[in-house]
């Protein structure tokens, strides 16, 4: 393929990772806004690192309400009696298989410990984002398990406003409106020194703003992009595969605009990071 | 049977300790946007709350109705229009707050003291769209009717 002679995957994470400097990433934004296939690579990469992070930032939290009630019962259970089994061991000095107790004693400790701590908040908090999301999340969650994401993962958590802001139309006056709203909640944000990252969804009409051939803003969004490294236009995949079908065209982008793969997918999975949702 | 018991009653405090921690202190916290101006829409939306309000009672909810844009002349609008201004009486009688974006009145160069039905400089908050995120942040359940 084409990108991966243009784009180690080290250049692509690290780009994703946010931690490129500022003529590499303006080649690169331009490259990957041009290249649906890179883009798309991009799109998984990022996914990929925000639910990585996310499965991170909340560990103990478990997946999901029904599954995880049962292991957490079986977990105290087995928790406890491996403690007692232990205690007994230890005072009667009775030869036990020591290698299998230090094997499954910590993960009996984990869970008990971990559920007494979110059974107060977890039915309220997760539980409607849980169900849409947990099938994708399930995944990256092993993969947080067994590597240690550290560098994006501090980076993510110290970001104190996330805001997905929502465009579903494409009125004119609407779309001018919505870029000053965009705009003024960045500038907002960096005069009073707060960090924060503002992602823009478009789907269904929306959509009209990050077309290469249509947009009346194209020349507004690539100043923004300039001049906010902390703002990202994300199309949904779902609407340009339907423009794609009906108008027998591939939909072009702007440059720097990502592909992410559903809208409404994308604005749940954002609230239940954590972020916080507008649509103008 | 006794284990049954145990279970239930188990059960059941799980079930209201799930219901304390969902009211949170009883209060409902409801953030509204309005950022468009079209006259009808903008009643059938202070109708949406007041519906809201209705139906779980003005002690048992917290709205704020963040004005931004063209929002704003929601409130310009009820300087003049008297159906409006009452409306907005009304849910300010029942405790909710009506919040104007300071960059929309610098922006369309308007006087809140003129311009706008009832407004102080309590009512006036920097940017409306960071209102409301930070309304979101502390509780605040968002609806953009």
């Amino acid at each position: 393929m084409s990108q991966n002679n243009r784009f180690s995957d080290e250049f692509l994470n690290a780009f994703v990772d946010d931690q490129l400097d500022g003529e590499e990433k303006d080649r690169a934004y331009l490259e990957i806004g041009q290249d649906e296939t890179l883009n798309r690579q991009v799109c998984e990469l990022r996914k990929l690192r925000d639910l990585t992070q996310h499965a991170y930032r909340d560990l103990p939290a478990p997946p999901s309400a029904t599954t995880a009630a049962g292991k957490r019962r079986a977990g105290s259970r087995f928790g406890i009696a491996a403690c007692l089994v232990l205690a007994f061991g230890t005072v009667l000095g009775l030869q036990i298989d020591a290698p299998r107790l230090t094997a499954t004693a910590p993960a009996g400790d984990a869970d008990p410990a971990t559920a007494a701590g979110t059974t107060a908040v977890a039915p309220v908090v997760t539980a409607r984002p849980a169900t849409t999301a947990s099938p994708t999340r399930a995944a990256p969650r092993t993969v947080a398990a067994t590597s240690v994401p550290t560098v994006g993962a501090t980076a993510a958590s110290d970001i104190r406003n996330k805001v997905i802001v929502h465009i579903a139309d494409d009125k004119p006056a609407q779309l001018e409106q919505a870029l000053g709203d965009i705009e003024s909640l960045l500038r907002y944000y960096r005069d009073s020194h707060e960090t924060a990252r503002v992602q823009v969804v478009l789907n269904g009409r929306g959509i009209g703003l990050v077309r290469a051939d249509t947009s009346a803003f194209a020349a507004r969004i690539a100043r923004l992009q300039k001049e906010y490294d902390n703002l990202t236009f994300a199309a949904c995949q779902n609407t340009l595969e339907r423009l794609h079908a009906e108008q027998g065209v591939a939909i072009r982008l702007l440059p720097g605009v990502i592909v992410i793969d559903s809208g409404v997918a994308e604005i749940m999975r954002r609230q239940s990071q954590g972020w916080t949702y507008l649509q103008v | 049977m006794r284990k049954v018991l145990a279970v239930m009653a188990l059960a059941l405090l799980a079930i209201g300790s799930g219901c304390a921690s969902m009211s949170t202190g009883g209060k409902q916290k409801v953030v509204y946007h309005i950022n468009y101006n079209d006259e009808a829409q903008l009643k059938a939306a202070l109708g949406n709350v007041q519906n809201h309000i209705a139906a779980v009672g003005k002690d048992n909810v917290d709205v704020k109705v963040v004005m931004h844009g063209n929002g704003v002349d929601l409130l310009k609008t009820a300087n003049t229009d008297l159906d409006m201004q009452q409306k907005v009486v009304n849910l300010k009688n029942e405790g909710v707050d009506f919040e104007v974006c300071n960059n929309t009145l610098v922006k369309k160069k308007i006087n809140y003291k003129n311009d706008l039905f009832d407004v102080s400089e309590k009512d006036i908050v920097p940017s409306g769209v960071a209102e409301i995120a930070r309304l979101q942040q502390q509780g605040y359940v968002y609806i953009k009717p």
